[in-house]
C-alpha cells in the first residue's frame, strides 16, 4: 500500500463508525496506541548540506539505513544531526524516494555511484519506478558489458597461460588469430584457399575457346577439368584439416557442431565428398549437379574473416519477424492483384495469363515496378488492373520502406523492453516485498479494521483454499456444527485472515487480546498467534480444533483461561446476536481478557 | 461465343469497378476521412484539472472543529499528498478506500461514504468537509455520531430510512467482504440481516425509521454504545 494511502487509514477507522448500528456482533477492542510522541524534525547533513524531514517519513521503511537505527551510528553530538559524508545530488533522490514511494534514476549519474549510494543507504534498486527502469537496466547492462570487455581485454593481453593445455591453445588461436604468428598464418591461408575456391566455381563456368576439333565452346571447367578437380581437392582437404581441428580444439564440441558456422563449413565440403562416392549415374547426376551449387557457400566462411558480415548476419536474424511480416503483407497484395488479373484477362485470347501462378509473376514485376512487358494484360479492365496493380506497388513497397524500417526499430526495442520487463518481473517482485514492509502500527490498525468488517457482518475472511475447502464441506457438516465450529475457530481463523497477510508481517497481536496491558502477556499472545498459521486449517471436527489449541495453551495458563472462557457462551446461544445476554457475557468477557 | 465473350466482358468490368471502388474506400479510411467502426479516438482530451481548491484558514477551521491545530496541520498534509488539487472527486475517494479492503469490493459503500461527507453534494469533497465530517466522527458526542451514521443509511436524505435504503446500505458492506468468506455469503444474508434490523429500530413497524427511533434504540443498546467510543485515539 502507498505511503500516502496508509495516512487516510484514521479516515477509514473513522468512517467505520458507520457500520456500528448494524452490526451483528460486538466489536474487537482498538489496538493499543503507543502514544504517538509529536513528529519531530530530522536534520540529515550530507557533506554540508542539510535535508530535513519528518522522522515520521524515514520510518515508513524500517528496512533502510534511514529508516531503522543504524542511522544512530551516524548521529554526530557535536551538531546534533546525522552526518553522511556521501554525495548530497544523490541522496536527493534517495531522500525523495523516503517522501513519495517512489525511487528515480537520475539519468545524468554514473550508474555505478548510484549503485553504490543505493546499497550503501540499504535500497535495493529493484524498486526504481516505471519510468525510470528501462533505462536504469540499460545503463547497467552496458556497463556490465564494459567490465566483461576490460576482463576479456585483460585475460587476452595475458598471453599463453602457463596451464593451458595444447587444445585450449589451440581454441585461442582458433577464436583470435592475433594471439601468435601461427594463428596469423594459418588465418591468411584459410583465407586465401577460400578466394581461390569461389573464384575456381565462379571461372569453371565461363565458357574458354574450343579446343581445336570442337565446334562450340566449352566452359573451362569441361576443358581443364583436371586442373580444377585439382585445385578443388587442394581446397576442400585445408577445409576439411581446418574443420577437424576447430572440432578438437572446440571447448565443447556439441555447441560446436550446432553453431552456425560449423554448418557452413559442412555444407561447403560435402559436395565434393558426395561427388566423390557417387558413381556416374545418369539418375542422379542431375542432383550430383544440384550439388555443386552448395560449394557457392564457401563465400560464407569469410564471415569469420569480416566483422561486419557477421553482424550484418546479426541483424538481419534479429529482425526475422519484421521481415517476415512485410513479406506477408506483400504476399497478400500479390494475391489480391494475381487473382483479379487472372480472371480480368480469362477473356481476351492468346493470353499468357494462362492461370493465378502464372500471374504472380506478372504482379511481382508490376508492383516493383520493373515492368519487363513479358506479360501485358489486352483487355481494357485488364490494364485498369494493371495501372492500379503498379500505382499500389508504388504505394506499398517504394514508399512506406523507410518508414516501415524506422518503424519497426521502434516497434523492435520496444517489444525488447516488454520482453525484457517481463523477464525481470521476478526482481520486482522482491522490490515490492521489500516496499509492503510498513509500519507494524498501521499494519496492527489495518487489521483491526479488517476485524470489525468481519463482526459487522458475522462473516469471516478466508483465503481461497480455505474457501474452496469449506464449499466441499458444507454439504457434509450440518448447520449447527458449522455454526459452532465457526465461532469457536474464529480465534484460529482471526489469524488466518491475517496469517495470509502475514507472509510480510510476521507478528500480528490477536484483537482479542490487544487490550491486554502486561507486557509479558502480549508477548505470549504473539508467540501464540506466531504458531496458529502453521495450524492446518482443517475444520472437519470441532473437538480436534478445540484439542489443538488447548494442548497448544497448555504452557501459557493465563491465556488457556481466557480462551476457554469465552468459548463457552457461543456454544449456547444458537445465533450469537440478537439475546440480550450473550452479548454482554461476551463483552464482560472481553473486558475480562483486558484484566488478565 | 460472342454473347458469352461480352458477358465475362461486362461481369468483369463490374468486377474491376468494384475493386476501384474499394480502394478508393480504404484509401479514404486510410486518410481518416471515414470511419467505419466506432473508433474513439484516443487522442481526446487530456483533461488538464485546473480545478483547485485551497482550504479556509487554520483558525477557522479550528474554529468549526474539534481538533488542535497540530491535528489539522497533520491531517492537511496527509489529504494535500493524496489528492494535490485540494479536492478529492469519486472516483479517486472510490480507489482510496477500495485499498483498505482488498478482498471486497468497497466502490459501492465508498459511493455512500462519499454522499456522506459531500455535505452540499457538490461532487467532490473539499478538505472543510473532510475534516468536519473527521471531527464529528472523532470528536463528536455519542449524539452527533448517531446522527452522522443515520444521515449515512438514509441516501435520498429525506429524514427516513426504508428498507431499500438499508438493504443497499448492507449489500454495499457486504460487497467488501469480498467471495471467500465463512460462512459464505448467501443471496438473502443482506436482506436477512436487515430485516433484523428493522426488527430492533423500527418501533412502530410502518416500515421506515426515523431519526428519532434510530437515535433511542441505538441509546439503548449498550454493543452499539460502547462501539461508538472505539476509535476515540485515533488520530
Amino acid at each position: 500500500m502507498a505511503a500516502g494511502v496508509a495516512a487516510w487509514l484514521p479516515f477509514a477507522r473513522a468512517a467505520a463508525i458507520g457500520w456500528m448500528p448494524v452490526a451483528s456482533a460486538p466489536m474487537p477492542l482498538a489496538p493499543r496506541e503507543k502514544r504517538r510522541t509529536q513528529d519531530g524534525f530530522i536534520i540529515i547533513n550530507v557533506s554540508g548540506t542539510k535535508f530535513q524531514t519528518w522522522r515520521s517519513t524515514l520510518e515508513r521503511y524500517p528496512d533502510t539505513l534511514l529508516g531503522s537505527t543504524e542511522k544512530d551510528f551516524f548521529f554526530n553530538e557535536e551538531i546534533n544531526e546525522y552526518f553522511f559524508d556521501r554525495d548530497p545530488d544523490i541522496f536527493r533522490h534517495i531522500l525523495n524516494f523516503y517522501r513519495t514511494g517512489k525511487l528515480h534514476y537520475p539519468r545524468h549519474e554514473c550508474i555505478s555511484a548510484y549503485d553504490e549510494e543505493l546499497s550503501f543507504f540499504g535500497i535495493i534498486p529493484e524498486i526504481i519506478g516505471d519510468c525510470c527502469y528501462e533505462e536504469y537496466k540499460d545503463r547497467r547492462r552496458e556497463n556490465a558489458e564494459r567490465i566483461q570487455d576490460d576482463a576479456d581485454d585483460e585475460n587476452n593481453k595475458e598471453g599463453v597461460m602457463p596451464d593451458m593445455t595444447l587444445r585450449q591453445s589451440m581454441w585461442r588461436a582458433f577464436e583470435n588469430p592475433h594471439t601468435s604468428t601461427l594463428a596469423l598464418v594459418f588465418y591468411y591461408v584459410t583465407g586465401f584457399f577460400i578466394a581461390v575456391s569461389v573464384i575456381a566455381n565462379v571461372v569453371e563456368t565461363v565458357p574458354c575457346r574450343a579446343s581445336p576439333g570442337m565446334i562450340k565452346d566449352l566452359p573451362c571447367g569441361e576443358r581443364y577439368a583436371l586442373a580444377f578437380f585439382c585445385l578443388d581437392t587442394a581446397c576442400v582437404m585445408i577445409f576439411t584439416v581446418e574443420y577437424l581441428l576447430r572440432l578438437i580444439a572446440a571447448p565443447s564440441r556439441y555447441r560446436f557442431v550446432r553453431s552456425v558456422m560449423s554448418i557452413i563449413d559442412v555444407v561447403a565440403i560435402m559436395p565434393y565428398y558426395i561427388g566423390l562416392v557417387m558413381t556416374d549415374n545418369e539418375d542422379v547426376s542431375g542432383a550430383f549437379v544440384t550439388l555443386r551449387v552448395f560449394r557457392v557457400f564457401r563465400i560464407f566462411k569469410f564471415s569469420r574473416h569480416s566483422q561486419g558480415l557477421r553482424i550484418l548476419g546479426y541483424t538481419l536474424k534479429s529482425c526475422a519477424s519484421e521481415l517476415g511480416f512485410l513479406l506477408f503483407s506483400l504476399t497478400m497484395a500479390i494475391i489480391i492483384f494475381a487473382t483479379v488479373m487472372f480472371y480480368a484477362e480469362k477473356g481476351s485470347t492468346a493470353s499468357k495469363f494462362t492461370s493465378i501462378p502464372a500471374a504472380f509473376w506478372y504482379t511481382i514485376v508490376t508492383m516493383t515496378t520493373l515492368g519487363y512487358g513479358d506479360m501485358v494484360p489486352k483487355t481494357i479492365v485488364g490494364k485498369i488492373v494493371g495501372s492500379v496493380c503498379s500505382l499500389s506497388g508504388v504505394l506499398v513497397i517504394a514508399l512506406p520502406v523507410p518508414v516501415i524500417v524506422s518503424n519497426f526499430s521502434r516497434i523492435y526495442h520496444q517489444n525488447q523492453r516488454a520482453d525484457k520487463r517481463r523477464a525481470q518481473k521476478a526482481s520486482k517482485e522482491a522490490g515490492q516485498a521489500f516496499l509492503s514492509k510498513t509500519n507494524l502500527s498501521f499494519e496492527k490498525e489495518h487489521h483491526h479494521l479488517l476485524h470489525c468488517l468481519e463482526k459487522t457482518t458475522n462473516h469471516e475472511f478466508v483465503d481461497e483454499e480455505t474457501y474452496e475447502k469449506n464449499c466441499m464441506e458444507v454439504s457434509s457438516v450440518n448447520p449447527p456444527g458449522s455454526r459452532c465450529s465457526s465461532i469457536s475457530s474464529q480465534h484460529g481463523l482471526t489469524s488466518t485472515c491475517c496469517s495470509r497477510r502475514n507472509k510480510k508481517t510476521f507478528r500480528l497481536p490477536n484483537s482479542n487480546m490487544s487490550g491486554s496491558h502486561a507486557g509479558s502477556l502480549q508477548e505470549l499472545s504473539t508467540i501464540q498467534i506466531r504458531e496458529r498459521p502453521l495450524i492446518s486449517n482443517s475444520r472437519s471436527s470441532l473437538n480436534a480444533k478445540m484439542e489443538d489449541t488447548v494442548q497448544r495453551n497448555s504452557e501459557h495458563p493465563y491465556v488457556t483461561s481466557a480462551i476457554i472462557s469465552i468459548r463457552t457462551p457461543p456454544v449456547t446461544s444458537p445465533e450469537g446476536n440478537n439475546t440480550s445476554d450473550s452479548p454482554d457475557y461476551s463483552q464482560r468477557n472481553i473486558v475480562k481478557v483486558s484484566a488478565l | 461465343m460472342v454473347g458469352g465473350g461480352s458477358f465475362e466482358f461486362e461481369g468483369l468490368q463490374t468486377i474491376g469497378i468494384v475493386c476501384l471502388v474499394c480502394m478508393f474506400l480504404k484509401l479514404m479510411h486510410l486518410l481518416g476521412l471515414i470511419n467505419f467502426t466506432d473508433e474513439d479516438s484516443s487522442e481526446s482530451d487530456l483533461e488538464l484539472s485546473t480545478v483547485r481548491h485551497q482550504p479556509e484558514g487554520l483558525d477557522q477551521l479550528q474554529a468549526q472543529t474539534k481538533f488542535t491545530k497540530k491535528e489539522l496541520q497533520s491531517l492537511y498534509r496527509g489529504f494535500k499528498n493524496e489528492c494535490p488539487s485540494g479536492l478529492v472527486d469519486e472516483e479517486t475517494f472510490k480507489m482510496i478506500y477500495s485499498q483498505f479492503f482488498p478482498q471486497g469490493d468497497a466502490t459501492t459503500y465508498a459511493h455512500f461514504l462519499f454522499n456522506a461527507f459531500d455535505i452540499d453534494r457538490t461532487g467532490s469533497i473539499r478538505f472543510e468537509d473532510f475534516v468536519i465530517g473527521l471531527s464529528v466522527l472523532l470528536r463528536g458526542s455519542v449524539h452527533e455520531k448517531l446522527k452522522w451514521a443515520f444521515n449515512l443509511y438514509d441516501i435520498n436524505k429525506d429524514g427516513y430510512i426504508t428498507k431499500e435504503e438499508m438493504l443497499a446500505i448492507m449489500k454495499s458492506i457486504y460487497d467488501m467482504m469480498g467471495n471467500y468468506t465463512y460462512p459464505s455469503v448467501r443471496e438473502d444474508t443482506p436482506f436477512e440481516h436487515v430485516e433484523k434490523f428493522f426488527q430492533k429500530m423500527d418501533r412502530n413497524q410502518d416500515g421506515v425509521v426515523t431519526i428519532d427511533e434510530f437515535m433511542e434504540t441505538c441509546q439503548k443498546d449498550e454493543n452499539i454504545m460502547s462501539s461508538m467510543q472505539l476509535f476515540e485515539n485515533v488520530i
